[in-house]
């Protein structure tokens, strides 16, 4: 990092105070005047000069500011072990996370609660049944991003922010659903245990775009498609609100999932192949597992089925319907897919995606 | 009275959305969108930047292809969403943005493009335009047809 | 529970989804979850400031106990599924993370959210004199580096924290989108106004509060009390000594968030100390390691000049400065000894000649 030299003045030859004042003299590049625009100052317009893109590798061990000069005696805290911006970067990560912090929300208040009022028992149950399965799905989204965050240099800060807001946004839908759940006599059902310990399950990643393409990608496009269904056939104005802003919420970390894929696929083609590996694992595990919701009969499942039929006399009903979803949550998975750069798993028969569903249907 | 549809009708909803703050939050909040809007016959291209929905322009068919996502309906679907919320001061649990496009089987929000990351801005900024249509409840509408 | 019949979905839109006619018939559904729940019947009204997460805790959903042994992420209050494997939740004790006012403190930070973009009047910063920048900017420097380390501590034991203490773990998730604000209003400051980075800061505190191997409670005591109440003083006069209202905005929002970080602080340090024989020994043990890595760093004198050029408005008026950056000091100090008075942490015995006197000269 170059060191910007402070001209010798009288003011500093004079300082006295015993001041050393060496330290005006190391200064990273100076001069800079970062404007804001018409959405303030946001951190695109911070990204100028050699404050800007991050170098390809990162030596920053001591977690210093990106562009700040580094001391040869300052305290390593490092061990972070994503140091390559091509293991985590997206080009748009600045953009992502001043909209996220735009566009927070209270789930106390801004989800207008008076509005539920009392519903038939097995509406109510299948609600609640819902609100606890999404509860523990967004416990998976909060706790991951946050293993990761500890683990990146911030010289990569960018990404970071993003899955820093994105730990928030996952705190308040843990919020949201419980306070659902305990809003309209109902309570808390049972869990769905599919969010722990299987093979190739989010949490066991060990490479973050391993990590990103099943959670943002593949997790999270799932889950936006049912916040979307929650939006349908919610019984109140309260359901609306709550399932609409999640959904806002769940898209923008899908779009950094996309959007870390495809800078991925624009510069590592070295891991083509291996990225392939991970889409060809989670969409077998998420998609047609028990993880969905709209996936192979569960829990979860019925109670959509319950909300979309209308009760539980209309259950076939509702079933059709959840089909029609599971098509939709497919056809927005393949051409988000097919967004990031890797599409041909669709066209050269690597996907196993359109028959599995097939197969659900048929069943 | 603006007529709908028309670029000045949606001038006026504009100019409701921009001068209500509240809209501004509880999930709404900085927006960067270009919006297609097929009204029957009728093409609108509808921009959005940061916290202002900054244009709205009547525009040919093919110029929708450069929207990030267009809703499109027939006019008496367009027309019925309209009056419910004229009617309700906002739209009601049947004629929402999302409703809409999950209770139909076209839809409503599609592209010309076929990216789904750009058509995916359409469920990021869901409740901007949300508050954007039901800001129309305080606009003055003749209907064409 | 009632049995009312009017209340249906959107009908007609939902009805129009595609039905797929030519489906073979569903299967039929088991249910066997309908009816499974601990407690049913359970309506949490909202209140006047809506309806907050600590309302939820009404009956069994509001039993914390001191051990949460499920290891998954089973929801409190929920219906356990057997069989689930493990995923190891390494913080499962109550005493070690618990505060009372994590839910409210929660609620009040999503209340009290500000954008650095948007929020702080940029526009209100004019060219200040070249020493006065310089000073600015490398204060800027180390905060933003403080705030790193705020956030790579909290997102690393945050994640290792059981659910069925999702208060703490909802409002954790606030400390570390505060300390992701911190970082970004402090670089936009430095970049903002012809200027730029400056020296990093020596970073062994950092380097204390991220090791802090005898778990979060020693966390939290480096992270917030140590550490976090010399930011939280730092900010204050700060906000006083600022040359614009971009500045003071900046600052009086980063104390605004500070300050509810050192309550969480309190509230679980005491709860530790109420609930763990010797913990309030443990805790002054760790303080005196603490103070000295402390007085290590401040050696280093950049950060002190620094300031002392922002107090007094340049080189010229360091002297004065540093007189101010004094009585900081002594703020600092006074209440870190009283904080840890309040909470029963004796520091009267080996406590650090460097850092008492700043007291004797207040």
């Amino acid at each position: 990092m170059s060191e910007a030299k402070l001209p010798h003045t009288e003011s500093h030859a004079t300082a006295g105070a015993g001041l050393d004042l060496g330290w005006m003299s190391r200064q990273g590049e100076w001069g800079t005047r970062a404007v804001a625009g018409k959405q303030g100052l946001t951190l695109a317009d911070i990204q100028i000069g050699s404050y800007g893109e991050p170098d390809e590798k990162s030596d920053n061990q001591t977690g210093r500011p990106r562009g700040a000069v580094a001391r040869a005696n300052s305290y390593r805290i490092g061990g972070y072990t994503v140091m390559s911006k091509s293991e985590i970067w997206l080009d748009n990560a600045s953009f992502l996370y001043e909209e996220a912090l735009q566009r927070q929300w209270s789930s106390a208040t801004d989800v207008p609660w008076h509005t539920i009022k009392p519903l038939p028992d097995d509406i109510e149950e299948a609600q609640c049944q819902l609100a606890t399965f999404f509860t523990e799905v967004e416990f998976v989204a909060g706790d991951v991003p946050a293993r990761w965050i500890a683990s990146t240099t911030p010289d990569f800060f960018e990404p970071r922010q993003c899955l820093l807001a994105q730990v928030m946004d996952e705190s308040r839908h843990m919020d949201v659903f419980r306070k659902r759940a305990l809003a309209n006599g109902g309570g808390l059902m049972q869990t769905s245990g599919g969010t722990a310990g299987v093979v190739g399950s989010i949490d066991l990643a060990r490479d973050f775009t391993e990590m990103s393409s099943r959670l943002h990608i593949s997790g999270e496009g799932a889950v936006l498609t049912m916040f979307r269904m929650g939006e349908l056939m919610a019984y109140n104005e309260a359901e609306k609100a709550m399932y609409r802003l999640c959904a806002q919420d769940e898209a923008r970390h899908v779009a950094f999932g996309v959007m870390h894929m495809r800078y991925m696929s624009e510069t590592a083609p070295q891991r083509r192949e291996e990225i392939q590996c991970y889409l060809d694992e989670a969409e077998r595990q998420i998609l047609a597992g028990s993880q969905n919701p709209a996936g192979t009969q569960t829990d979860s499942s019925e109670a959509l089925a319950i909300l979309l039929g209308g009760g539980k006399a209309k259950y076939d009903e509702g079933v059709r319907k959840l089909i029609a979803i599971r098509r939709r949550q497919v056809q927005e998975y393949i051409k988000r897919v097919r967004s990031t750069g890797f599409g041909d798993r669709f066209d050269n028969g690597r996907s196993s995606l359109v028959d599995t569903f097939d197969h659900h249907v048929a069943a | 009275m603006a007529r709908f549809p028309s670029t000045e009708w949606f001038d006026d909803v504009r100019k409701v959305f921009n001068t209500d703050e509240s809209y501004q939050g509880g999930g709404g909040g900085a927006c960067n969108a270009l919006m297609g809007v097929k009204i029957g016959a009728h093409s609108f291209l509808i921009t959005f930047e940061g916290a202002e929905c900054s244009a709205a322009a009547q525009v040919q068919e093919s110029d929708l292809e450069a929207a990030d996502f267009i809703l499109e309906m027939a006019y008496s679907d367009w027309r019925d969403m309209v009056e419910n919320i004229a009617q309700n001061g906002r739209a009601d649990l049947h004629h929402t943005l999302n409703t809409l496009d999950l209770g139909r089987p076209e839809g409503l929000s599609h592209s010309a493009h076929g990216d789904q990351y750009r058509e995916d801005l359409f469920f990021r900024y869901n409740q901007t335009m949300q508050y954007f249509f039901d800001a129309s409840a305080r606009v003055k509408t003749q209907f064409a047809e | 529970m009632t049995d009312k019949n009017d209340s249906k979905p959107g009908p007609d839109s939902v009805a129009r989804i595609d039905a797929n006619a030519d489906m073979a018939q569903p299967a039929q559904p088991n249910l066997k979850w309908m009816g499974k729940s601990h407690q049913w019947g359970t309506r949490v009204k909202p209140g006047k400031h809506g309806l907050r997460l600590g309302d939820l805790n009404v009956g069994i959903y509001g039993e914390v106990p001191p051990v949460w042994t499920d290891q998954t992420r089973a929801p409190r209050g929920a219906v356990a599924r057997r069989g689930v494997p493990p995923l190891g939740y390494a913080i499962r004790d109550k005493v070690d993370l618990w505060a009372d006012s994590a839910a409210d403190m929660y609620e009040e930070a999503i209340q009290r959210r500000w954008a650095p973009a948007t929020s702080v009047p940029w526009d209100t910063i004019a060219p200040l004199p070249d020493d006065v920048e310089r000073a600015i900017c490398q204060v800027c420097t180390e905060l933003s580096q403080y705030a790193n380390a705020d956030v790579e501590s909290v997102t690393h034991w945050q994640a290792q924290m059981a659910y069925g203490y999702h208060e703490i773990k909802q409002f954790l998730a606030t400390v570390s989108f505060d300390g992701a604000r911190h970082m970004e209003v402090f670089r936009k400051r430095a970049l903002c106004n012809g200027g730029g980075l400056g020296l990093e800061g020596p970073g062994e505190v950092n380097r204390m509060i991220l090791e802090s191997r005898g778990g979060w409670t020693e966390a939290v005591l480096y992270l917030f009390v140590v550490r976090g109440l010399f930011t939280q003083t730092m900010y204050r006069y700060l906000e006083r000594y600022a040359h614009n209202d971009a500045e003071r905005t900046i600052f009086a929002h980063c104390l605004e968030d500070k300050a509810r970080h050192l309550t969480y602080a309190i509230d679980h340090l005491r709860y530790a100390i109420n609930h763990q024989d010797d913990q309030n020994l443990i805790l002054q043990q760790l303080c005196m390691i603490g103070e000295r890595v402390l007085v290590r760093e401040l050696k280093d004198g950049v950060l002190r000049e620094a300031l002392a050029i922002v107090f007094g408005n340049g080189i010229s008026g360091a002297q004065a400065g540093l007189q101010i950056h004094g009585r900081m000091m002594a703020d600092y100090i006074k209440r870190y000894l009283a904080t840890l008075k309040w909470l029963g942490v004796e520091r009267r015995t080996l406590f650090p000649e460097e850092l008492s006197a700043y007291l004797k000269v207040s």
